[in-house]
């Protein structure tokens, strides 16, 4: 039997990478075009709705800032960590604490004004989720605990300690017993970036955590470290690296970057602590590290693709009347074509060379 | 309480909107190529079951009526913050004039809305904010489960009910509250355990927790705001009585189901839009039971005493026409201070903000 | 003449714009033992992979017993009767022996197993078939390869190198193996640069250079000298002559030290001492799978030291058990391992990156950030003056040959000017022009003064590199022998001698 093989291209044509992404789409589009005919949905609404209507306001196109932009900070973080092999799926408690501890100087503190308050909140909310994350690496390091399963169960105990905060010390005393924490005072949320929307300066802590993040992995000699130790942990041994360095180092940029972004998230458009601070962000950016190549550029369109994905299905509910289910499966078979057609921009097909016979 | 309207006058107020919205029927079928844009959002998808179905439902209904006139348009699973402020605005956007806002959670970004938007109505599920064109609803679930609470200390052969519950607010609490009430009438010796789950919606954490409860010798389970049959389909499965909110589980459970406590908004749903379309919408909170017809008490077990049926009639027709309510004094808090003295009843705004258990709670309040 | 079993016709490979392979004609017969000759990059290995199926010819016919095939996987190849066992193995580390064998080889464990310690046996490649193999050394994890092929009944066996890491006496046997597979009919190509080796086994003799066929020959009809010629195009560099100067002072001491492995299928070190001076360089000679891998962790700082054990080894002058491998190379010591693919280099990353794996000390980092021109530089300098073939510093480490990447990576650890130098089979796998360069260098290096250790389990390299040696058999290493006072057969006699045998 022939079977083709996927061979590694030497360089990736220019034609190639622009034409994956479109031939992605369309491909995932004819797909779903059965499946709204057989709902009873009016395709052309649900394409207007999801890929042209997110872009076809000034006020929209800045939604996609907005919600990229947490996406955008913990992705960042959590691909040093991958890259050195080095697995944080806990961004989510990390984001969390982050907006836990930001959060804790306007609760108690509300009526503290001056131009200090959101700076030290965003660090205190960073440093929150360092500290989330240390647990981590210090069980990692300490007794080798898997840090994927370890940050992973820390997630659900931040959301048991943000659901104790909310329904006890930290409640709102107006509020009739309903869980959230005040409303934060003016001088505790960020200043808005882009007159009219809701775009604050966290985007452009984003961005520049993102050449921090490019800096740190093209540059430095600890990503470089890290990097070895990823690809080869007998190489990083041998040059005599340490290991237990790289899990710290990894886990706390991890952590620092995902609370930033927790933090960033209540002193923003959320504007108090919530149940619900975190629509699974730091989940999805494990999505968009993965999808961004690890690379600290590549994560920047991939932030902006899922957050342009996830605004768009929301879209498509509100005005094309599809249901989540629709939306979903659009959103992971666009997903699951780019990744098809993303492998194509580094490989191609070969099928075996019939000799002369 | 001068702010807190009474329900009934509500609906009569609503009413009398809607003689005045019929002497326009004309005008509404003249712009029917102009509909009313009718949104609802909710934090959890439309399920078979739940709280978001009962809404959904319900405004189907009111559709039904309208035809072509009105256009509903249904937005889940949307998480309560930032997502939801975005949707809300961008239904606004696209022509939405009468906004359901599904969740507590919602509050803040329905408010605003409501301030920018003066044309557009906002009914605001459990909240306690009020505008102009922004009425908070309620459900008086407690009037429906203080009559499923006599049904289950009848039923108890341990005498300990239990209770899988979402959040600790005060709805939920009102409504373990009523339900302790109601089953000390039968039995005064009668005590509840709950679960607080954190979620509306968590299957595999409601089945655990409902074990959990057996396992502790609760034989009837009160499953309180679960958008889930988990608790109901797992009281089945280990033989145990259950009753739920919103809408009927008895498909889940045939042999030991014990009842819904139903929650049929479309009555007010209707006064609302009337009012909306004729211009006389007011805000106000509204907060209603069985005797607006939105909270009903169906699929009641055949395994239920006569006698106790009777007098769950009895005390139902009472709290239909006024005469009765389960929060009347003598009321003791769980931690031994007196609630509510002998003879006095709390207002409704004492009853939406209830922060404390009766006794007869075992498990303390979260916080 | 007798229908040959396996014939090339005009074969091309290339790879971009490299001809791996061109116009390649081959005739291997029935029975014949045919070796293939060609330096490193000469397409031996390219041409291996035509033939199992890894890789497709871009042009060219291949005949199997006189009909054109095509192989158009290594599975067809198994069925046709075709056997390979890699330079670099292509086992499972966290299966064990037998479960790798039962991957290619249908049959119960149980039957398995028993054939696996049969023709370990027979062949004298005894591995206990319930081992991991990633507790193998790099010898014994050839030994399961041969093995796997053997059990297959192969009518063509190819063996990349093969007798690279086996002692003197476990050779005669292989090749005694080899001798009756090849009496039963069956053929075997055979790569290897050891030429007496060739001549004294091999039937037949294709040489390669840069791609092309130079000649096919009767190895027995040339000597050593000739058929090297023919494999360079140019005369054998010849070692300088070995004048070991005075001995300086000692440079590193290890001194009865016991350790015991926290590996189950490990071997521990029991009552190890040696002494390196400076001008000096001592041989660890032995088999595979003695300790060789645990002593060169020990002394190479990638096993810590426990506290009590701490003072058994100084190196240049400290004490240094409790130090890394980073900590050491501060002090002057350098080290090339055995793995050089994902331990002595990144395969994924360039030249350049993988100068600063070791090399970063010598001005690549400024206030941690990597100043790249100096890397790029450095790795430059490297391939240079070490005659690296590649396209570029630029190259990822993974796309060089084994014995180009060695070069490139002894390189590196001898620009970091080491007073003292750790080599662990430096030649292993490499041909001999490029295992002659290094060993020149080595000498030079000695004669400059430097403190030099290898373990090599090739015993002609340790004869013509060293000034004294010392035998690794079964954790305890033997006194020293002054080389040029000694015979190989005394080196032989100490592998067996500890274990009364066993390692054969």
């Amino acid at each position: 039997m022939r079977l083709p093989k996927l061979v590694r291209r030497e360089r990736a044509s220019l034609p190639v990478l622009i034409a994956a992404p479109v031939l992605a789409l369309a491909i995932a589009a004819l797909g779903n075009l059965v499946l709204y005919a057989a709902i009873g949905v009016n395709p052309v609404a649900v394409f207007h709705a999801m890929l042209i209507e997110p872009f076809a306001s000034y006020f929209s196109m800045s939604e996609i800032l907005l919600k990229a932009g947490p996406l955008l900070l913990s992705a960042q973080g959590l691909a040093i960590g991958f890259r050195a092999k080095i697995f944080n799926i806990g961004a989510e408690g990390q984001f969390v604490l982050g907006a836990i501890c930001a959060s804790a100087i306007p609760v108690y503190m509300p009526q503290a004004s001056g131009p200090w308050i959101w700076p030290a909140m965003l660090l205190l909310g960073a440093l929150g989720g360092s500290a989330w994350a240390a647990i981590t690496a210090f069980w990692r390091v300490r007794l080798n605990a898997n840090e994927i399963l370890v940050s992973l169960m820390l997630s659900f105990v931040s959301l048991q300690l943000l659901i104790y905060l909310l329904l006890g010390p930290w409640k709102d005393p107006m509020a009739l017993n309903f869980p959230h924490s005040v409303r934060f005072q003016f001088d505790a949320l960020l200043p808005i970036l882009l007159p009219g929307t809701r775009v604050n300066v966290s985007l452009l802590l984003a961005l520049l955590v993102t050449v921090a993040a490019w800096f740190f992995v093209q540059r430095s000699f600890a990503g470089y470290q890290l990097e070895v130790g990823g690809l080869a942990p007998n190489a990083a041994r041998y040059a005599g690296y340490s290991q237990n360095g790289a899990i710290w180092l990894s886990l706390l940029i991890g952590g620092f970057a995902a609370g930033l972004a927790g933090a960033a998230e209540v002193a923003g458009p959320v504007g108090q602590l919530q149940r619900s601070i975190s629509t699974g962000y730091g989940y999805a950016a494990i999505i968009v590290a993965y999808l961004g190549g690890l690379h600290p550029i590549g994560i920047v369109f991939s932030a902006f693709l899922l957050s342009t994905l996830y605004i768009g299905g929301d879209n498509a509910m509100v005005s094309a009347g599809l249901p989540i289910a629709a939306v979903n499966v659009f959103q992971g078979s666009l997903l699951l074509a780019y990744l098809i057609a993303a492998t194509f921009v580094r490989r191609r097909l070969v099928w075996p060379q019939r000799t002369r016979a | 309480m001068t702010n807190t309207p009474n329900r009934r006058n509500f609906i009569a107020g609503a009413s009398v909107a809607t003689m005045v919205a019929a002497l326009g029927a004309q005008a509404r079928a003249a712009t029917a190529d102009d509909p009313l844009i009718v949104t609802l959002i909710i934090p959890s998808p439309v399920a078979d079951v739940g709280w978001g179905l009962a809404l959904f439902e319900a405004l189907e209904t009111v559709n039904a009526d309208y035809g072509e006139a009105m256009q509903l348009s249904v937005v889940e699973n949307i998480y309560e913050g930032p997502d939801a402020d975005r949707i809300m605005n961008k239904a606004v956007a696209d022509g939405t004039k009468f906004l359901v806002a599904g969740s507590f959670g919602y509050q803040n970004g329905a408010m605003q809305i409501a301030r920018r938007n003066p044309d557009v109505t906002v009914l605001h599920a459990s909240g306690f904010m009020v505008a102009p064109n922004f009425s908070p609803f309620a459900a008086q679930y407690s009037q429906g489960t203080y009559l499923m609470g006599m049904a289950a200390a009848a039923l108890s052969k341990t005498g300990k009910l239990g209770s899988v519950s979402a959040f600790a607010i005060p709805e939920l609490i009102t409504s373990l509250n009523a339900f302790v009430l109601g089953a000390q009438r039968i039995n005064p010796d009668i005590e509840l355990s709950i679960v607080w789950l954190n979620s509306w919606f968590d299957p595999a954490k409601a089945q655990e927790a409902t074990a959990a409860l057996v396992a502790q010798d609760c034989d009837v389970l009160f499953s309180n705001a679960q958008d889930t049959p988990s608790v109901v389909a797992k009281a089945e499965e280990l033989g145990v009585y259950s009753f739920n909110l919103n809408s009927s589980m008895k498909d889940y459970a045939p042999n030991t189901y014990l009842g819904c406590v139903l929650t049929d908004w479309s009555p007010f749903f209707r006064a609302s839009i009337e009012a909306h379309l004729a211009g006389s919408f007011e805000g106000q909170s509204a907060f209603l039971g069985v005797g607006d017809a939105v909270v009903r008490v169906v699929d009641w077990s055949a395994d239920i005493p006569a006698d106790i049926m009777a007098q769950i009639m009895e005390v139902e027709a009472g709290i239909a026409d006024g005469s009765f309510s389960p929060f009347t004094g003598p009321i003791m808090k769980a931690d031994g201070s007196e609630g509510v003295a002998a003879g006095v009843t709390m207002t409704d705004a004492e009853v939406i903000g209830m922060d404390w258990h009766v006794q007869g709670v075992t498990t303390p309040l979260p916080g | 003449m007798t229908q040959a079993l396996l014939s090339l016709r005009g074969v091309t490979k290339r790879y971009g714009s490299i001809h791996a392979n061109s116009g390649v004609d081959l005739d291997v017969l029935p029975g014949a033992i045919h070796a293939i000759l060609g330096e490193n990059g000469a397409g031996k290995s390219t041409l291996m992979k035509l033939i199992y199926g890894v890789e497709a010819p871009d042009e060219g016919e291949l005949f199997w017993q006189g009909e054109a095939r095509e192989i158009e996987s290594p599975a067809i190849a198994r069925r046709l009767g075709i056997g390979m066992v890699f330079q670099h193995f292509s086992l499972f580390e966290t299966l064990t022996v037998v479960e790798n064998v039962s991957l290619l080889v249908p049959g119960a464990k149980k039957d398995l197993t028993e054939r696996i310690r049969k023709l370990g046996r027979e062949f004298g490649l005894e591995v206990d078939p319930l081992s991991h193999v990633y507790a193998l050394s790099v010898g014994e994890r050839q030994r399961v390869e041969i093995i796997r092929c053997l059990m297959v009944d192969p009518k063509l066996l190819i063996l990349d190198e093969p007798t690279s890491v086996l002692p003197p006496q476990a050779v005669d046997l292989l090749f005694e193996t080899l001798r009756k597979l090849s009496a039963r009919g069956v053929s075997i190509l055979f790569i290897s640069h050891k030429l007496e080796e060739i001549r004294s086994i091999c039937t037949h003799a294709t040489i390669l250079r840069g791609g092309k066929v130079t000649g096919t020959v009767t190895p027995k009809n040339f000597d050593a000298q000739a058929l090297a010629a023919m494999m360079i195009g140019r005369d054998m560099p010849q070692l300088l002559s070995d004048t070991p100067d005075k001995r300086g002072e000692d440079r590193q001491h290890l001194s009865a030290l016991s350790l015991a492995s926290e590996d189950p299928f490990g071997v521990s070190l029991q009552d190890i001492s040696l002494r390196v001076s400076a001008g000096e360089i001592l041989g660890v000679a032995g088999v595979s799978g003695n300790g060789q891998s645990e002593l060169a962790a020990v002394i190479s700082g990638e096993t810590p030291l426990p506290k009590r054990l701490q003072s058994k080894l100084t190196m240049l002058g400290r004490e240094a058990g409790a130090l890394n491998p980073a900590a050491r190379r501060a002090l002057g010591f350098a080290f090339v391992p055995e793995d050089r693919l994902g331990q002595g280099a990144v395969p994924e990353l360039s030249l350049v990156k993988n100068a600063i794996l070791t090399g970063h000390r010598r001005g690549m980092v400024r206030n941690g950030v990597i100043r790249h021109p100096r890397a790029e530089a450095f790795a430059q300098d490297c391939i240079a003056t070490n005659d690296v073939r590649t396209p570029g510093p630029r190259a990822e480490a993974g796309s060089l040959s084994g014995g180009n990447l060695q070069k490139f990576i002894i390189g590196r650890e001898l620009m970091l000017e080491p007073k003292l130098i750790f080599l662990n089979q430096p030649t292993w796998g490499v041909d001999i022009g490029a295992a002659t360069a290094i060993r020149k260098r080595l000498i030079e290096l000695r004669n400059a003064g430097c403190a030099i250790l290898v373990i090599s389990e090739d015993l002609e390299e340790l004869f013509a590199l060293t000034d004294a040696m010392q035998v690794l058999s079964e954790g305890r290493l033997s006194p020293r022998f002054t080389t040029s006072e000694t015979v190989p057969e005394d080196i032989g006699r100490a592998m067996i001698g500890a274990s009364g045998g066993a390692v054969l």
